[in-house]
């Protein structure tokens, strides 16, 4: 009964115990820990243009590609379980039929790392170094949850699957987050209220629509 | 392997015993797969592609029912590829249209490009029927010993052979 196989059978069962024991109850400070997001966006560019999905395509469809102004403040989802806090923005639309917003495309979206994880981030080794000087011998770090942008490209430009956008009404932008937790559940932007995780406030640009095709000053004067 | 011999109701003990173990392990997987609707409602992760959100082994949690909403835009959702036998974790970042028929494009936190080539050919979008499952738990690093055993096969075999070794040496 207590040969040696007998001992290490316990310490190693003890030990899986406390550790996922631990683990739950960090995943619990989750759901105490108060969440109160807001954010404003609102498109300022948007144009629609002809193009190939890529270079060796000889199909061409219509893309739009759009500017956009945001500010955020996510800095209370930044807590010590936070991963990563993942933020997109994105646009969506309705069919030519129906008024619901049946279409949604992300076009910008960005990782912000808490200070516990900046190891993990892909980029490049300049980068890195200023993104870890920027919070020494802090583990989270509130204020990255701070984002303001102006007149910022979209990441990704705006496909259709039938290739037609240009005069597609009310197109509306919205912005997401989804928290990535160091153990536990993951998060998304609440759809209602949630104990002390509030929805966003704001968060939604108004209505607007995406102009004609536009044609390229030299095939105008061609034709 | 002698005393077995000598007692033959402690063997069939044994056997029944670790017969239940197995079976225990199994229907807690397969109820588990019953509840959250998904063939595989555990999944470790295989490859950097959701960097630095998961990395190589960490155990995720799927969930594969709709009951307040449809999966939308945002959601990681695991999928399989017709004639690929490997699920991949991604993103989804564009949907066209609703219910079953909804066009979807998934892409990599940690990918430049969406995932337009990692489809079938000629695939140019996901159905939801392709989608085994939307993340919506996570254990960091659990997972990694599935990835060793499977890289390094005589992992198992040496496994096996100390397991063999217990089961001999330790009767009492």
């Amino acid at each position: 009964m207590h040969s040696t196989v007998v001992r290490a059978q316990n310490v190693f069962g003890f030990f899986t115990t406390v550790a996922f024991a631990v683990a739950a109850l960090i995943a619990f400070t989750d759901i105490i820990s108060p969440r109160t997001p807001k954010a404003s966006v609102s498109m300022s560019k948007v144009e629609v243009v002809r193009g190939r999905p890529n270079y060796y395509s000889t199909k061409k469809e219509e893309y739009a590609v759009l500017r956009f102004n945001l500010n955020a403040d996510f800095s209370s989802l930044m807590n010590w379980n936070t991963k990563q806090l993942f933020v997109y923005v994105s646009a969506s639309w309705p069919n030519a039929t129906s008024s619901e917003l049946t279409n949604e495309a992300v076009i910008w979206d960005t990782i912000i790392t808490n200070p516990s994880a900046d190891h993990l981030q892909n980029i490049g080794p300049a980068a890195m170094k200023k993104l870890k000087k920027s919070a020494i011998g802090k583990t989270t770090d509130p204020s990255r949850g701070k984002i303001n942008l102006k007149n910022q490209k979209a990441k990704y430009q705006i496909t259709a699957p039938n290739g037609k956008l240009a005069e597609t009404n009310d197109v509306v932008l919205k912005v997401h987050y989804n928290i990535q937790p160091w153990v536990g559940l993951l998060t998304w932007t609440p759809q209602m209220e949630f104990g002390n995780w509030k929805m966003m406030k704001g968060g939604v640009s108004k209505l607007f629509n995406f102009p004609a095709l536009k044609v390229k000053k030299a095939a105008e004067s061609k034709s | 392997m002698l005393s077995a011999l000598q007692n033959p109701r402690q063997a069939a003990a044994q056997l029944l015993n670790f017969g239940l173990i197995l079976s225990t392990a199994f229907m807690m997987w397969k109820g588990l797969s019953v509840i959250a609707d998904s063939p595989s409602p555990i999944v470790v992760v295989l490859s950097g592609s959701m960097e630095p959100a998961f990395q190589r082994g960490d155990l995720l949690f799927l969930w594969n029912r709709n009951f307040f909403e449809e999966t939308k835009v945002g959601e990681i959702v695991v999928y399989n590829v017709k004639g690929k036998d490997i699920p991949i974790v991604h993103r989804l970042v564009r949907k066209f249209g609703t219910g079953d028929e909804a066009k979807i494009l998934t892409k990599g936190d940690n990918n430049l490009a969406d995932d337009t080539e990692l489809y079938a050919r000629g695939q140019d979008y996901l159905e939801r029927k392709d989608i085994i499952g939307s993340v919506v738990g996570y254990i960091p690093f659990v997972g990694y010993v599935t990835i060793m055993l499977s890289e390094h096969p005589w992992l198992k075999t040496v496994m096996l052979g100390i397991m063999g070794l217990v089961v001999v040496l330790q009767r009492e």
